[in-house]
């Protein structure tokens, strides 16, 4: 007689009760990586970076500037690089590339970025130069 | 005067919980409404997009809300079953008499060769059934507080680490979060309000009454009289 070993069933129930509890976040990796990575690729279209900006963030950004995202967002400090993590939890997330740390929202456009070119302080938020409300 | 069942109806027999039941829905859409408007709130100050209320009870942020209340209620039934067989209060209508603390005896009990026509079957068969049967609504009180304390700890966690993002702050480990100030905060919270009402209706039944309630004593029994209910 062949021993089929059977999940079982609690442990079945708890594990999906805690990826439903959980928000289901990692299915959002692969475009919350893409967003970042182009978003501090300084070789890509300014235009095509601010777009990545979340509405608040670019208004923000380009009062703090005073000048059009598309010129301001070339001359940013980001350096990007390999993606070293990503953390995505509801519908707010962070990557941490070899060069930045960028903190990304879901909106009804798909991800976009809240805040770039930040750097950790001790016992605090980050400080970002592209940065929200 | 008695009622016989078969002349009660399925809703008239179990109206207390289809009422509750009822409320409990009526409440639980309430809160979604609500806390919906009210995260979204928090979201608009944060520069972040509103979400609609679907997105919002499917949330951690909504299942945290939920499940730290649960867990304050199944445990405060949890302690309230047990802490009632040891522990007395004279002249409370929630309380055994003075001097019957502890399991009581097997005839007084209705167990083994106690039991009669009307008793469970697991009453009269003794051994490990009679046992488990004999602890069985504390051990699911329990049972439901560990579930919902633990569902309340990842659902908190998930709500933290996402509070967290927004605020351009690093996320947590679960068992970090278990150290957390807000973990602690959402079940002390509950907790407090949970056997301050316990307590409450111990001492408040001792000397009030509410007439027709079996949570009261009869209007004219005395104060020092224990567990005679209406």
């Amino acid at each position: 007689m062949v021993h089929v070993r059977r999940r079982p069933r609690a442990a079945v129930a708890l594990a999906a009760g805690a990826v439903l509890l959980t928000g289901c976040s990692s299915a959002h990796e692969p475009e919350v990586e893409r967003v970042a990575g182009t978003f501090d690729d300084t070789s890509a279209d300014p235009q095509q970076r601010c777009d990545l900006l979340a509405p608040a963030t670019l208004i923000a950004f380009e009062q703090d500037e005073s000048a059009p995202c598309a010129d301001a967002v070339q001359d940013l400090p980001v350096q990007g690089g390999a993606v070293e993590s990503v953390e995505v939890w509801g519908g707010n997330a962070q990557v941490r590339l070899a060069g930045d740390t960028v903190f990304l929202t879901e909106t009804r456009a798909g991800w976009r970025i809240t805040s770039a070119a930040c750097t950790p302080r001790s016992g605090g938020p980050y400080d970002c130069e592209v940065d929200g409300p | 005067m008695s009622v016989e069942e078969k002349e009660y109806g399925f809703l008239r027999a179990n109206a207390l919980t289809l009422a509750f039941g009822g409320l409990f829905l009526v409440s639980l859409v309430g809160q979604a409404i609500s806390g919906a408007a009210n995260f979204n709130a928090q979201q608009v100050v944060n520069g972040l997009e509103p979400v609609s209320l679907l997105e919002y009870v499917t949330s951690s942020s909504f299942g945290v809300d939920v499940m730290e209340n649960w867990q304050s209620e199944y445990l405060q039934f949890f302690l309230y079953i047990f802490a009632t067989v040891w522990l007395v209060q004279r002249g409370s209508s929630e309380s055994k008499e003075p001097g019957s603390e502890g399991m009581e005896s097997d005839r007084e009990q209705k167990v083994g060769r106690h039991a009669d026509d009307d008793s469970p079957t697991w009453a009269r068969t003794g051994g490990w059934r009679t046992a488990v049967f004999s602890r069985s609504l504390g051990m699911l009180m329990g049972a439901l507080f560990l579930l919902t304390w633990v569902a309340s700890s990842i659902a908190g966690w998930a709500a933290f680490n996402s509070e967290q993002l927004a605020q351009r702050q690093d996320p947590v480990g679960w068992f970090s979060y278990l150290g957390e100030a807000d973990f602690w905060n959402r079940s002390f919270q509950n907790w407090q309000s949970e056997m301050l009402a316990v307590g409450s209706m111990a001492i408040f039944s001792v000397y009030l009454r509410q007439r027709g309630s079996p949570e009261s004593k009869l209007v004219g029994a005395g104060h020092h009289d224990t567990g005679q209910t209406g």
